[in-house]
Parts: C-alpha cells; structure tokens; sequence
C-alpha cells in the first residue's frame, strides 16, 4: 500500500541526515509499528508521510500514486495525529471537533455523521461541552485521536499518541487503534514503548539515526538469530554446565545460555535434572522486542 | 463563501470571547481612558476658559448698567462666579472663610455715573472695590482686575453708543438696552500648516486618539491564539490538513476587524452618552453620510493596521509573554509619540514631526481630517494610504517570518 523508497531528508544546519536511504513497505490494513529511539527520525519520517516536509531525494506512494497526487485526489486520504495536544484548549471538545471537520472541509451532514463517530470511538460523550484545557491526560489524548479520524483517513499517521496517559487510558487507546484496521484504515504507529508496539502491530521497523536497522514482521523480528535460552533455575546452574553452554548470568539464579543446535535443548534439561537442578521458567528461540532494540540500537544513551 | 474560512472565523470568534484579558484590554481599558483622560484633560484643550478661582460680585447699585457689566464679566471672565446674596458682610466671610478668592463690590450709583467723571458735578467719583484673599497669587489679582476693567470699558462704550448712537447716526433700535452681544469676543484657533483648524476639543482628541490605541490592542488576543497554535502543534496539524498559511491569516483578519468595529462604535457610544454624564460635553460625529463613511473608512484603515501589526507581532515572538512585553510596549511607545497621550498640538514642533512616524498618529490625523475640518475623501486619502501600506507591509513581513521558520524546520 504504502512505499517508502531510499527517501533522505536533512534539516538546515545540521551535520548529519534526519533520514538516510530509508526504504519501507507498509502493507495496506493493519498496523505499523515505527520503533526506534529519540532522536531516531520517527517524527521527521511521519512528518514527511503527512507532507509537512519534504524529502531530498527518493519515493512515496500510496496505492501507487505520489502524496501530491494522492492528496491532490483525496485531501482527506492521509491524516496526522500529532505527538502534541494539537487542538484548542479553550474550545470545547465538540467545538473543536466541529472545527476541525469544518477546516476539511466536511459537508454539514457529513460533518455531523463524522463527528457523532468520531465522539463515539473515543468515547467522549460525557465531556463534549467541556472545554479541552479541562480534560485530563487521557481525554486529550482521545481528543487528539478522534480529530484526526473525523476525515475518515486510508493512512492514520500516530506519532506517540500514549505519552501521559494512565494505564486504563493507555489500554483504551490500543484497543481503539487496533480496531481501526478492521474498519479500513491503515495505522503508522510510532512510540518508544516496547509492549505497546508488540501488543498491537502485525509490522514493525527498527529506525534509529535515520537509518532503517531491522523491518519486518513481529515473529521475524522476534526470532533470535542464534538459538539462546534464557532459563530461571531454582539453584545456582552447576559450574560444569555453565562452561560447556557458555551461560551468563542475567538475573537472581537466571542465566543465558548458548545452545548450538536444537536437539541439545533436551540433553540441557536431561543434565539440569540428574543434577537435581529444578527449572523455574525458559524461553528458547524468541527475544523479547526489547532485547532486540537494545541489541540493534547498541544501548547508548540518546539524549 | 469557502466553509474552512467560516471555520477558522468561527474559532477564532469563540477563542476571543473566552479570552478574559483581551475582551479587558480590548473593551474596559479604552472606556477608563477615554472617561479620565476627558475628564483630566478637559481644561487643557480650552485654555483660559475656567480658572479654579471663583468670585462673587456685591450689587449694591441693582441699575440695568450694573447688572450688563456683571453679566459681561460673567461672560468673559475665565473665573468662576458664585452667585451671592448680594450681601458685602456675607461675602467678607466667605472670602475669609477661603470659600471664594475675590469679591468685586459694585458701589451704589455705579450706573448714573458711569459716563460722569469724579469732580465734573461736584462729587467724588465712589470707586469700585476688589476684596482679595491674600493668598491669592498677584497674577491672578491682576487677571481679574484687568478682566474688570475690560469688561467696564465695554460697558462705558455700550452704553455711549446707546446714549450717543443717535447723534453719530448710528444704528439704534428703539428700547435697546446694553445686553446685546458685540462682535467683540476672541476665538482661539490652532494654526497648523496651511490649513486653520479648530483645537479639538477633549472628548473629539480622547475618543479617536483612545480607539486607536485599543485598536491595536488585538494584538494581546491575536497573539495568544496564534502562539497557542504554534506551540501545541495546531498550525502543524492544520498545513497536515492541507490548510494554507495565507488562509489562516485570513481567518483572523475578519473576526478582529469585526471586533475593531465593534470598539469604534461602542467608544463613540461613550463619547456620545458617557461622556457627558460625567460633566464633559457629548462627542459630535459628522452628521451627513458622506462624512460619516470616511470616518468609518479612517476607522478601517485604523483596523487593518493593528490587526496585521498584531500577526507580525505574534509571528514574531515566541511565547506569549514576549508578545505581551513586545506588543504592549510598542503600542505604549506608539501612543506615546503619535500624540495619543499628549495631544500633537502641545508638543513641540521637533517632536511633531517625530509624532508623525507613529502609525496611531496617521490615523489620529486621518480621525480629525474628518471630524474637525468636515475633510473629504481626498483629506483622508494620504492617512489610509499610509495606514493601508503599513497594513500590507506587516501582513507580508508576517507571511515571512513564517515561512522562514518553516523553512528553518525543513
């Protein structure tokens, strides 16, 4: 649906790129997951994917048509739902919703039809003649999200859109942005927050310092490269086992270990037992996201 | 009409009225200033009229010739009168009292021997007398002495010409009497340029000059909506959506024009039903349309300018507080200088040609064009267009700025 090809961008002034040669492929209904560290050119790729700059050299399109073209045909088809509180604080919900459709240029019906779906999705029935300054963390939030459905958009860009939210709010969020696909509209989902994005994207990419360091699906990424076990003993692992596995310890009596090929994951387990070594827990050939962002963007501090 | 541009008139509307500190500044602040400033200025646009010294005059003649100089000095005198009961003990103690600083007694006989000198028929001439509270300044004294004696001089010569009118062939009608009014009174006028125009009065200078100044007010609520759409990301959002940035300065432009308008008529409402509730006389708006329309064309071209200053403004500072320090200061400076708070016609002629650098001076010149010397529409001309380019000018200095930053970000 959407292909980003070799696309650069470099912001006046600054000694190296935003994006460097980055290519993705975003299939059309469901969710994407844009991961990466601060700093790592998330916000600079969405706000070239929402036209609010524009890339030195490379491709986007949509459906196969370029986002002038695209947007020149539906003005509509691609929306934005900033990482900021972008609406008006002294405005209340419904009028800022009105606003906005109005500002796209919705017809009245179509202004009242989106805006009632768009109250409803986010659930904002109790506070739409609060005023937006009045709402917590969450609501704002909600807010946020509904404006940017109220053009019934193919692409929904989300920059960040949990940042400050209780966890009920958090959950309620996900739970709406995963329902979005179904309805037709596909999702560019950008956070930092590791569960989040496994909890709700089918894709992800690993973007940092303007580069794409891994893309793909959730199971591909997740799939170790070599077959380490991570395992959780109730005694210490015996000295013997731990040096032909070449273990490390990463926790209280939990270890890493090395493990050549599949089939020695029995004789592992065979050993542990005779040495009256009980297993608590293990996981063998998936990482956790984490563990693979802290692998491929190498653990240094960004900010 | 396109239905994003009624959008953004819509915001914009709905985010003024709920902004509590600009409706203040915009609607209250003008209303105090215009009822001080006339009240405190008001004896500084008529010079010489009232003093804050009152008289009282003791009659004991009561003869029509008695009563024409009361009334002469009545008129002419830049003292208050108090009317008195005619009586000298009375008015000894008021003047003891500090309740009035002079008292001229007018001696009995005053009248019959007005054209008769003392000596001619054998009496002494009865002089009249001024009592004076000795702490009175001697210039003052002197002021009231030589308004009396003015005032009898007018009288001797009224009453020659009663006596005499016929003799000379002058022209007398019958039962004339000494209270006529004599082309004899002095009109101040301003000179200015080649053009004589009368001196505004307090309420024609405070009104226009106090309107400007709020005119340019909006640039408290410009700035505050457009900063808060700065930083939240709104204005982002809204290019995202496809919204130019021209069209978002247009959906500001009406709403504060409308809001400038709506202070041009409430303040001439004050200067018209306020005002003299509080003892100054009523503003005077030109009566025949033609004029009113140029008034209301000076109080457009007013309009434009401080809204489109107000956006280069807001474009221009980054938080609020700036815009608030920058823009209230330049409006206080513009005021300042461009003759809002001290009236043009009592600077000094180096400072009046500084006072005409001020865009609020342009306006003030193009509000009095109309108001004090009835001015065409030609008259107003070199006003709005100085107005009109320094509108545009802000607009396009605006569009800049905001590309620029764009550009910065790009």
């Amino acid at each position: 649906m959407l292909q980003i090809k070799n696309i650069s961008y470099r912001y006046r002034d600054t000694p190296s790129p935003a994006l460097s040669g980055v290519s993705l492929d975003v299939p059309a209904g469901g969710i994407y997951g844009l991961l990466g560290p601060n700093g790592a050119g998330k916000t600079t790729l969405i706000s070239a994917l929402a036209g609010l700059l524009t890339v030195t050299n490379g491709q986007i399109t949509l459906h196969g048509q370029t986002l002038t073209e695209i947007r020149r045909e539906n003005p509509r088809a691609i929306a934005l739902v900033p990482q900021d509180y972008a609406f008006y604080p002294m405005l209340t919900v419904a009028e800022n919703l009105r606003f906005f459709g109005g500002v796209l240029g919705l017809s009245r019906a179509e202004l009242k039809t989106q805006t009632d779906s768009a109250i409803a999705f986010a659930r904002l029935e109790q506070v739409v003649g609060k005023r937006a300054e009045q709402l917590s963390g969450g609501l704002r939030r909600r807010l946020n999200l509904a404006i940017g459905l109220l053009g019934k958009p193919q692409l929904l860009l989300l920059d960040e859109p949990t940042v400050g939210v209780d966890p009920q709010s958090r959950h309620f969020l996900l739970d709406s942005i995963a329902a979005l696909p179904a309805a037709g509209t596909t999702v560019i989902y950008t956070s930092h927050y590791m569960e989040e994005i496994e909890a709700i994207c089918q894709k992800i990419a690993i973007v940092d310092q303007g580069q794409v360091l891994a893309e793909g699906t959730l199971t591909d990424i997740l799939r170790s490269p070599v077959p380490l076990l991570d395992i959780g003993l109730e005694q210490p692992l015996p000295e013997a086992i731990a040096q032909r596995y070449s273990a490390t310890l990463i926790g209280e009596q939990k270890y890493r270990l090395n493990l050549p090929l599949t089939v020695t994951l029995q004789n592992l387990l065979d050993e542990l037992d005779s040495e009256g070594c009980r297993v608590r827990n293990l996981n063998f050939g998936q990482h956790d996201l984490e563990q693979v962002f802290m692998r491929l963007t190498n653990r240094s501090l960004r900010d | 009409m396109s239905p994003r541009l009624i959008a953004l008139w819509f915001k914009e509307t709905i985010a003024l009225t709920r902004d509590k500190h600009g409706l203040l500044a915009l609607f209250i602040m003008p209303t105090i200033f215009i009822l001080v400033m006339t009240m405190a200025l008001r004896d500084a646009f008529t010079p010489g009229v009232t003093i804050d010294v009152s008289y009282s005059v003791v009659d004991l003649d009561q003869t029509p010739i008695s009563k024409a100089l009361v009334k002469r000095l009545n008129r002419a005198a830049a003292f208050k009168k108090i009317d008195g009961n005619n009586d000298l003990a009375t008015a000894r103690n008021e003047l003891l009292q500090g309740k009035q600083g002079l008292v001229l007694v007018l001696p009995k006989e005053f009248g019959s021997r007005l054209l008769t000198p003392g000596g001619t028929d054998g009496k002494p001439a009865e002089p009249m007398t001024l009592l004076v509270d000795p702490a009175l300044s001697p210039t003052l004294q002197l002021a009231f002495r030589n308004q009396v004696m003015a005032a009898l001089g007018a009288v001797r010569a009224d009453e020659l010409t009663v006596k005499a009118g016929k003799l000379f062939g002058l022209p007398v009608a019958p039962g004339a009497t000494l209270e006529k009014d004599w082309p004899d009174e002095i009109r101040s006028e301003a000179v200015r340029g080649d053009t004589n125009a009368k001196i505004p009065s307090s309420v024609q200078q405070n009104v226009p000059a106090w309107l400007i100044f709020a005119m340019f007010f909006v640039v408290i609520p410009v700035s505050s909506i457009f900063i808060i759409e700065r930083q939240q990301g709104t204005l982002q959002r809204l290019r995202a959506m496809g919204v130019p940035f021209h069209l978002i300065l247009a959906g500001k432009l009406l709403p504060f024009f409308i809001v400038n308008q709506v202070q041009a008529a409430l303040m001439v409402l004050v200067g018209m039903y306020l005002v003299p509730l509080f003892g100054s006389e009523a503003l005077e708006l030109p009566s025949s349309l033609p004029l009113l329309l140029n008034w209301w064309a000076v109080s457009s071209a007013v309009s434009l300018a401080a809204v489109s200053w107000a956006l280069l403004i807001a474009s221009l500072a980054k938080t609020s507080e700036q815009a608030t320090i920058v823009g209230g200061v330049g409006n206080i400076l513009m005021g300042a200088v461009g003759g809002i708070m001290v009236p043009k016609f009592i600077m000094p002629a180096s400072m009046q040609k500084i006072a005409a650098l001020s865009p609020m001076a342009w306006g003030l010149e193009g509000f009095h064009t109309v108001m004090l010397r009835h001015g065409s529409f030609a008259d107003i001309l070199p006003s709005l267009a100085q107005l009109l380019v320094f509108a545009a000018a802000s607009l396009l200095a605006a569009i800049w700025l905001n590309h620029r930053a764009l550009a910065a970000q790009s």
